[in-house]
């Protein structure tokens, strides 16, 4: 079981802590890479204290409020006179409720326009569709975006701006682990920024229902060293390798035959859709499908025969009609698009 | 509440309830003046941050003035409502005895205008916090 290495309850051993509680379990998702309780980012961190300190909180009460219960029904052995009764509900049931809650409102508020900070430098676009992602890095000064899709990186210690939008319906960009979370409207464009501290491989979500396969819009969030990030960027930057011969040049032809350019582009091929998911440099991802499927050859191979199955009401048509050897071919090129 | 000691009159119910009319509006008052403020907020800065109508600072400051007099609205009122029922000859005296009608609404009235100041601070909250339109 992943994350039972997590830095919530560090000296639990891990089956014990699986069967101390459910609820235990539900709380620490059991997982850093997609916990809003593991962050990885300054921004993150702010709202797990806020979340630790609420929850605290609401301890106390519930602990209190059963005991003040307890007591009255159990123990207590004389009558308050009003006048204490009245105090009682005036400052236990309106002034504290009110400070409590007032000063967690307060608190919270301050939070979010630390979220809504300039940037250091770099600016990404993030345009949601069903069910996927485009990415568009503008590295600072720049005109012209690099395009990805399906996967957001992240330079760590810098403040990233992300700038959201969406091509059909509300969806919501959450990276719990860094921080977020921020709705994506058709026609308007909405801003977050993110500080992620820690490298790693963090996991994101749509968090708005969007149709059928919301629960498969996902994202991997890459954070890497600032000089990793840059020579990835320069990378991401260049067009696509072209393979000289076997497999993968056996790969690429069938891509152009089987039409599949009409939708995707691979920046230094013919293909130049835009419909679906930039793959000029699909190889070097994290997963495949917007989080679907990891990114072995069998994976790309499954993909492609089976989308809908995976991603149900899915824009792209199954190719299941491709043999084996087909399959093989095209994820063997695509594969190598790294 | 006393029993009437006489035949009914035309125009005793008009009479009777004259004054809960009023309390019926002071009821009223302080929720409408805190909903009417929640719309305000919303809608103004709205115009000012999707529309652009208005910058937000002269939009910010012109609300929090409107929060400041909203306050003082349902202050008074709140005012009002206490001293309606704490002066009221029909108060209830001890815990569990009832409280009559006049002071009842009076009750009430003061009750609804503290939980729609609260409500009134907590939505000027992310105006005083939360600068501007991000």
């Amino acid at each position: 079981m992943r994350g039972c290495d997590g830095t919530l309850w560090p000296s639990l051993p891990c089956s014990r802590f699986l069967l101390s509680s459910s609820a235990l379990l539900a709380l620490s998702s059991c997982g850093g890479r997609q916990s809003a309780l593991s962050p990885a980012g300054e921004d993150a961190a702010a709202i797990g204290t806020l979340f630790w300190v609420t929850l605290a909180i609401a301890v106390v009460l519930f602990i209190a409020m059963n005991a003040l219960f307890v007591f009255a029904i159990r123990t207590r052995t004389f009558t308050l006179d009003p006048e204490t009764a009245r105090w009682i509900l005036v400052l236990g049931g309106i002034v504290l409720p009110t400070v409590v809650v007032g000063g967690l409102l307060v608190w919270g508020l301050s939070l979010l326009p630390d979220q809504r900070q300039p940037g250091d430098g770099l600016r990404v676009r993030v345009v949601a569709e069903q069910w996927w992602w485009r990415v568009e890095y503008f590295p600072e000064g720049a005109e012209e975006p690099i395009v990805s899709a399906n996967e957001i990186r992240f330079p760590a210690g810098q403040r990233t701006e992300l700038v959201l939008g969406s091509d059909d319906v509300i969806h919501s960009l959450w990276i719990p682990a860094l921080g977020g979370k921020m709705d994506m409207f058709p026609g308007r464009e909405t801003f977050i920024s993110l500080r992620p501290t820690e490298p790693g491989i963090y996991r994101g979500q749509c968090a708005e229902f969007c149709g059928a396969s919301h629960a498969w819009m996902a994202f991997e969030a890459v954070v890497m060293e600032p000089d990793a990030f840059d020579a990835w960027l320069a990378a991401e930057a260049e067009d696509a390798a072209e393979p000289v011969e076997g497999a993968a040049a056996r790969g690429r032809d069938l891509f152009l035959a089987e039409g599949c350019g009409a939708c995707h582009a691979i920046r230094g091929t013919d293909a130049i859709g835009q419909v679906g998911p930039d793959l000029t440099h699909v190889g070097s991802r994290e997963s495949l499908g917007a989080g679907r499927l990891g990114v072995t050859l069998d994976d790309f191979a499954t993909w492609i025969a089976h989308t809908d199955d995976l991603k149900p009401e899915v824009e792209m048509p199954a190719y299941d009609h491709l043999t084996d050897a087909e399959l093989a071919d095209l994820a063997a090129y695509l594969g190598g698009l790294e | 509440m006393t029993r009437p000691t006489h035949p009914p009159r035309p125009d005793e119910d008009r009479r009777e309830f004259s004054e809960e009319a009023a309390s019926l509006w002071r009821i009223t008052f302080a929720p409408v003046v805190w909903a009417g403020h929640f719309v305000l907020c919303y809608g103004i800065v709205s115009l000012a941050c999707i529309r652009g109508l208005m910058p937000i600072a002269a939009t910010r400051a012109g609300l929090v003035a409107i929060s400041v007099a909203a306050l003082v609205a349902i202050g008074w009122l709140g005012w009002r409502s206490f001293r309606q029922w704490d002066t009221a000859p029909d108060r209830a005296a001890n815990v569990g005895e009832t409280e009559g009608r006049h002071a009842f609404l009076g009750h009430a009235a003061f009750l609804l205008s503290i939980i729609s100041a609260i409500g009134v601070v907590f939505v000027t909250l992310p105006l005083l916090l939360i600068g501007d339109c991000r």
